[in-house]
């Protein structure tokens, strides 16, 4: 109590802050400290012992999470690829007043339900969807195109396109377009103004986009159980079911302090991989 | 050289109307489908209402959208209040508490949903519209905090303290200074709660119970159970809400980069 009357008389902003800094830590920081004692302790806080690590690390879960690394390094290294033109071209060679329109396209999606996004891709994927009606109309016999990997990785790709673009655009968006005309003029082809000139000043956005878009696939739960059916798992399928259907929770929490642990990990060797490519197109 | 530069600028041009279609056939196909007269895997039998029809008189789906509006205002009105006031409070801090709200966007939902689920079930919180209404407070916190944050460094800080010369108190400068110099953050972060919270699946599929349906809950189980067209009809109603929203979030932010 002293201690309350301490700061309440120094420093009437700690009570401004309070409600804010309480709710991050009763709903972020405790949930997570929870999980991880989960994962350790059989009593809570008490017993800690490995026992659950060592079971998951026997069952071949442990692939799943290799699996979902995968699955965010591809979507997050196609997006940075087709959105870095987009974005480019929306920030730098659209004409002004089309830039809001393009745009404001950009975002929708972003802000459309994801189950809408999903739901929308079974008319063109289901068998008797529109894609395979077309395909059968030329000529092509493909069966199904629901329920396997291409499917699930097309709608991944579709879902995460705009949260890679719009990062982009507002770091593109910057650029003074003269910096380009300049080393133009001065005789650098397009390769080279593009390497040393855009793609330097664009790291910020890139990178941005490439984490939100990776780190937001990563736990994908709605897509991976939709779209490629129950025959593969990835870490949100299979943590939900530890959670749901196993209720093996001492076990769920050992995966997903596993997965999570990894998935740091491999931020940090995105992040070196993305500084090195950029650094040595540079020099190219 | 100058036939070079417009080529490449054509194919460039031509390249991002390709990924345009693409991101918005899925869609397109979806609002149409709703219009039509028979069911999915029928051709077009021709234009007609009457799965909007069916869809306002559905129960379900009013109570799922009747709570998804519940959830959504209260907790974006929680969050963007508690990101006002800390931004408020923070001003005269040596060690700045604000980048600690940036951490959420680092851990994936599915580990944050966990945890709430764990810890409610042990404290034994009964799920519900409550256990709902504190995740999605804690989703808007993340999104509102760097927004409102942003405007507020834009305030010039002698504006204040003209304020407090000239007499006011500070709980006077905070409602007639700072607040409307905040009024366009504050809308935009809140109408952006509110979407966040309204498209959320994992937290409320991790701590609504059995008892309580989001809408985003109630298109995943149809999802599940295979395609009706009233879910159409619901996704076209939802998106052009979601226009309509962005449309908004974006006139404000012309306002708000303009003075």
């Amino acid at each position: 109590m002293r201690f309350l009357k301490k700061i309440s008389k120094s420093d009437k902003s700690f009570f401004f802050m309070a409600p804010a800094i309480a709710w991050q830590i009763c709903f972020f920081f405790l949930p997570l400290l929870f999980v991880v004692q989960l994962s350790f302790c059989s009593d809570l806080f008490q017993n800690v012992s490995l026992e659950y690590f060592a079971q998951v690390i026997k069952t071949s879960h442990f692939f799943v999470i290799f699996r979902s690394l995968l699955l965010a390094s591809i979507t997050a290294s196609c997006c940075l690829l087709i959105g870095y033109p987009v974005a480019y071209y929306v920030a730098l060679c659209a004409p002004a007043r089309m830039k809001s329109k393009l745009m404001f396209l950009i975002v929708l999606p972003f802000l459309t339900n994801l189950l809408v996004q999903v739901y929308a891709w079974f008319f063109i994927l289901e068998k008797h969807g529109v894609l395979n009606k077309f395909l059968n109309f030329v000529g092509i016999d493909v069966g199904h195109l629901l329920n396997s990997q291409f499917a699930m990785y097309l709608v991944m790709f579709h879902v995460y396109l705009p949260f890679i673009i719009m990062p982009l655009y507002s770091t593109l968006e910057k650029i003074n377009i003269r910096l380009i005309e300049s080393s133009l003029d001065l005789g650098a082809s397009y390769f080279q103004t593009f390497c040393r000139v855009v793609l330097p000043l664009s790291l910020h956005g890139i990178k941005t986009g490439f984490f939100l878009v990776y780190v937001t696939s990563f736990g994908e739960y709605v897509i991976p159980s939709l779209i490629a059916g129950q025959k593969k798992y990835f870490v949100g399928t299979l943590i939900s079911e530890y959670f749901f259907i196993g209720k093996d929770w001492h076990v769920g929490a050992a995966f997903t302090c596993l997965s999570s642990a990894t998935f740091i990990v491999s931020i940090l060797i995105w992040q070196v991989a993305l500084h090195r490519l950029v650094d040595r197109l540079q020099r190219a | 050289m100058f036939h070079s530069i417009n080529f490449s600028k054509t194919m460039l041009a031509v390249f991002v109307a390709s990924v345009y279609i693409f991101l918005y056939t899925p869609i397109m196909v979806l609002v149409l489908y709703s219009f039509n007269q028979g069911g999915f895997p029928d051709a077009w039998q021709g234009f007609s209402l009457h799965w909007y029809q069916d869809l306002f008189q559905s129960e379900e789906i009013w109570r799922a959208f009747l709570n998804s509006v519940i959830v959504a205002c209260v907790s974006s009105f929680l969050s963007v209040s508690m990101s006002i006031l800390l931004v408020h409070g923070v001003r005269h801090y040596k060690r700045n508490v604000v980048p600690l709200f940036y951490v959420n966007a680092l851990i994936p939902d599915i580990v944050l949903a966990v945890g709430m689920l764990s810890l409610f079930s042990y404290l034994t919180v009964p799920l519900g519209l409550t256990t709902l209404i504190a995740g999605h407070t804690l989703l808007g916190l993340g999104f509102s905090m760097p927004i409102i944050k942003g405007r507020y460094d834009e305030l010039d800080k002698s504006l204040i303290e003209a304020s407090l010369d000239l007499g006011a108190s500070m709980r006077y400068t905070f409602i007639h200074v700072i607040v409307p110099f905040l009024y366009p953050a504050i809308l935009v972060a809140f109408l952006l709660s509110i979407i966040i919270s309204f498209d959320d699946f994992l937290i409320s599929f991790f701590c609504s119970g059995s008892s309580v349906q989001t809408l985003s809950l109630y298109i995943f189980s149809m999802i599940r159970s295979g395609i009706s067209p009233v879910v159409n009809a619901l996704s076209t109603l939802l998106l052009i809400g979601s226009c309509f929203m962005l449309f908004i979030m974006m006139m404000l932010q012309r306002n708000l980069f303009r003075d």
